[in-house]
């Protein structure tokens, strides 16, 4: 029974080593993927291996699915730009929208969920509305969240269509207001890159920084395997593709105030998936880092997560990043007495 | 009216008949639509070339009996609409 | 992190590992599907895991949360006395999340002659009883729960699970059906009282043989004997309603059941007993290619 989520990081890495796995830790390697949000990268991974009938079908269908999700995923920001036809700003696309419309190694295989897209803040009621008109509708009719996600979260509340049951998540910047380090949203807009169809996603550090941003600022690092990889991706091509990368990833991680969380995340992905990184950006090791990597790879072979009391402490601190003592003391108190989880 | 309209590309639709009803899996999006007169025949007038409302309505009372009195212009203007918040019709600029 | 328990199961085209916190419920499994093969290799499609809701409602007042590789959120838990059923669910939920080697229907279906009469429709329409009727008068059981259709040859696979019967239908089923078939009872589930049926031995033991889908029908219980057309509009509607998959499968899911609604004749049953129901069904039959 594999203990933790080792084997699942070993295979994306080194591929050709899951050629000497058994029967049952084929089934805990697969549950451990799916319970990660990795099983299409996995699957990708492992296309040329060779490996059991029934294993192969599984991760067949894996990629199956996950050309489905892209599919879709690429309709609803087709979707979006037509409801926003008339708007002149630009629609910056992020997370896993934004890899495959460019197609790149980050998109392949990539679970995606909503569709998450960026504006100018002062364009969010006329974006709003727009969306409004083209047949989305709020998820949450509740005025308290309401007025909590408008005047301190980084993104309208949520909108769901109401015909396709899809979701748009619409932000104007890519943390929290209320969260430590301000990102200059300005600067994410100005640098942004136009793709063919109209759609414009983040220029490379910046998408980088994102991923970094979301990597640490949303939630306890939960899904933090499927970002690392996301993030290891980002790196690798990024750093082939231009001598200049690591430079504009330090100026970029000074206008954001990113540079720890910069730091701590080259660390991780050369820890855990071997990505080459810059060592001066990257810096010495801290204790820490080794505390991070256990809660990363918390996930046994049932697809359960492990190690619960580094897990809760991630969680009270993340929800801390997120919001200042006083103001996370009247959200929990609030949700709370709604009967929601805190 | 002046405004031409274009259909979704042949190659991105698979067309089915039931009895009553067209099915039409649009390949871009995955959806399945099931369309009714004249929806269907809309579309497929429209295959070869952007058309206006006008154009279009002409060429359907040429191939369907259309009861008098009745505006076929203003009828397809209200598909055409319907059929541009589904993705299959879009409006040509210029 | 407690301890679990597994046990693997194969049935049909797809193979599972079911984890338990609690020993019992892969203990009923177990007993239950004992004529069953094991995956071969131990390789199997999908982990089911059934855990304490909380982790203090293990030993006391024990309660089952139903989780899995593929799970919903806010999943209702279960108390231990119908592990079982959880269990069942957690199979269902990951055929109907996760399968995509054919296209799911919710129906039941039986074979005979190599032609396979599939029967879809809501709950409490008989769909389960009448396959399990079915199949001790003469047909083959292939399924109570999914029928799959097979994408490229639109043939049916079995999947013959424990067929779920639940209220009258239990004790119509025991005037059929040896006692040693029969589950634990389940009183006040939330499908009412439940209790699990073995197929018989030779639908396990013919669980790999396919059948051409010659007969759709919609049953509906309670109302007079009467067969009815329905256009194939209304039918493509209602099959894509009862398929999870319809929508994941793409192009290929279209294609395969635009071709089933083109070839196979179809039905609306209704009915007030199974005797009647094996009258229309008959009647229908000796006319089908």
């Amino acid at each position: 029974m594999m203990r933790d989520a080792r084997p699942l990081v070993d295979a994306l890495r080194e591929p050709a080593s899951v050629e000497a796995l058994s029967g049952s830790q084929w089934t805990d390697l697969i549950s451990i993927a799916r319970a990660e949000s990795l099983i299409g990268s996995l699957a990708h991974r492992l296309e040329r291996v060779t490996m059991p009938g029934r294993v192969r079908a599984v991760l067949q269908d894996a990629i199956g699915a996950h050309d489905l999700a892209r599919q879709q995923a690429l309709w609803e920001a087709d979707c979006a730009q037509r409801a926003l036809a008339d708007y002149p700003g630009k629609i910056v696309l992020m997370k896993g929208t934004a890899y495959v419309a460019a197609n790149m190694s980050a998109g392949v295989g990539r679970s995606i969920g909503d569709l998450d897209i960026m504006v100018a803040r002062e364009d969010l009621t006329v974006v709003e509305t727009a969306l409004l008109d083209a047949g989305w509708e709020w998820v949450k009719p509740d005025p308290y969240d309401d007025q909590y996600y408008r005047d301190h979260m980084h993104e309208l509340p949520p909108l769901i269509h109401r015909e396709r049951d899809r979701m748009i998540d619409v932000h104007h910047t890519i943390l929290p207001l209320t969260a430590g380090p301000t990102p200059n949203a300005g600067a994410i807009l100005n640098s942004a890159v136009r793709l063919d169809n109209g759609l414009y996603v983040m220029a490379p550090a910046d998408m980088v920084l994102h991923s970094i941003a979301h990597l640490f600022a949303d939630g306890d690092l939960a899904g933090g395997l499927r970002n690392l990889w996301d993030i290891n991706h980002l790196l690798r091509d990024f750093a082939a593709a231009d001598e200049e990368f690591w430079a504009q990833l330090d100026s970029r991680a000074k206008v954001h105030g990113l540079v720890d969380e910069l730091a701590r995340a080259l660390r991780l992905a050369a820890a855990v998936y071997d990505t080459p990184v810059d060592a001066s950006l990257a810096g010495r090791s801290a204790l820490t880092d080794s505390l991070y990597v256990r809660r990363l790879l918390a996930r046994d072979g049932y697809g359960r997560e492990t190690r619960k009391f580094t897990r809760f402490a991630f969680y009270v601190r993340s929800h801390w990043l997120r919001m200042p003592p006083l103001m996370l003391a009247r959200h929990l108190w609030t949700k709370w007495r709604k009967g929601g989880k805190p | 009216m002046t405004q031409k309209y274009r259909a979704a590309p042949k190659d991105d639709l698979i067309w089915h008949d039931l009895d009553s009803m067209m099915l039409l899996y649009h390949r871009p999006s995955g959806i399945t639509h099931m369309l009714a007169d004249p929806v269907p025949a809309i579309i497929e007038v429209m295959a070869n070339a952007p058309l206006t409302a006008a154009e279009i309505a002409a060429r359907l009372t040429a191939l369907f009996d259309v009861e008098t009195g009745v505006d076929a212009e203003d009828i397809v203007i209200a598909r055409l609409d319907e059929l541009r918040t589904l993705g299959l019709v879009s409006r040509v600029s210029g | 992190m407690g301890g679990m328990h597994q046990i693997l199961l194969k049935i049909g085209p797809a193979a599972f590992r079911i984890a338990s916190a609690w020993r019992q419920p892969l203990e009923q499994l177990e007993a239950l599907y004992q004529d069953y093969p094991q995956p071969t290799g131990e390789h199997v499609d999908f982990t089911v895991r059934l855990e304490p809701e909380k982790p203090w409602r293990r030993h006391i007042r024990p309660s089952v949360h139903i989780g899995g590789d593929f799970w919903l959120p806010d999943a209702a838990p279960l108390p231990l006395t119908q592990g079982l059923l959880a269990a069942e669910m957690g199979m269902n939920l990951q055929m109907a999340l996760g399968w995509r080697r054919h296209l799911l229907l919710h129906a039941s279906s039986v074979e005979k002659e190599g032609k396979a009469l599939i029967m879809t429709g809501l709950s409490g329409s008989g769909k389960s009883t009448l396959s399990g009727m079915l199949a001790e008068r003469g047909w083959r059981f292939m399924g109570d729960e999914f029928a799959l259709l097979s994408l490229d040859s639109g043939e049916i696979t079995p999947f013959p699970r424990l067929i779920s019967l639940k209220n009258k239908a239990v004790e119509a089923m025991q005037q059929l059906a040896p006692a040693d078939r029969f589950g634990p009872e389940m009183k006040a589930t939330p499908k009412g009282d439940i209790r699990h049926l073995v197929p018989p031995k030779e639908a396990i033991a013919r669980m790999d043989e396919t059948a051409r889908p010659t007969l759709l029908l919609f049953p509906r219980f309670g109302h007079a004997p009467e067969l009815r057309d329905m256009g194939q509009a209304e039918i493509f509607v209602r099959l894509t309603q009862a398929s999870t998959n319809y929508v994941a499968l793409g192009e290929a899911g279209f294609h395969a059941l635009t071709r089933f609604v083109d070839q196979v004749p179809t039905r609306a049953m209704d009915y007030q007993s199974v005797e009647q129901a094996e009258e229309l069904i008959d009647s229908l039959w000796s006319q089908l290619p």
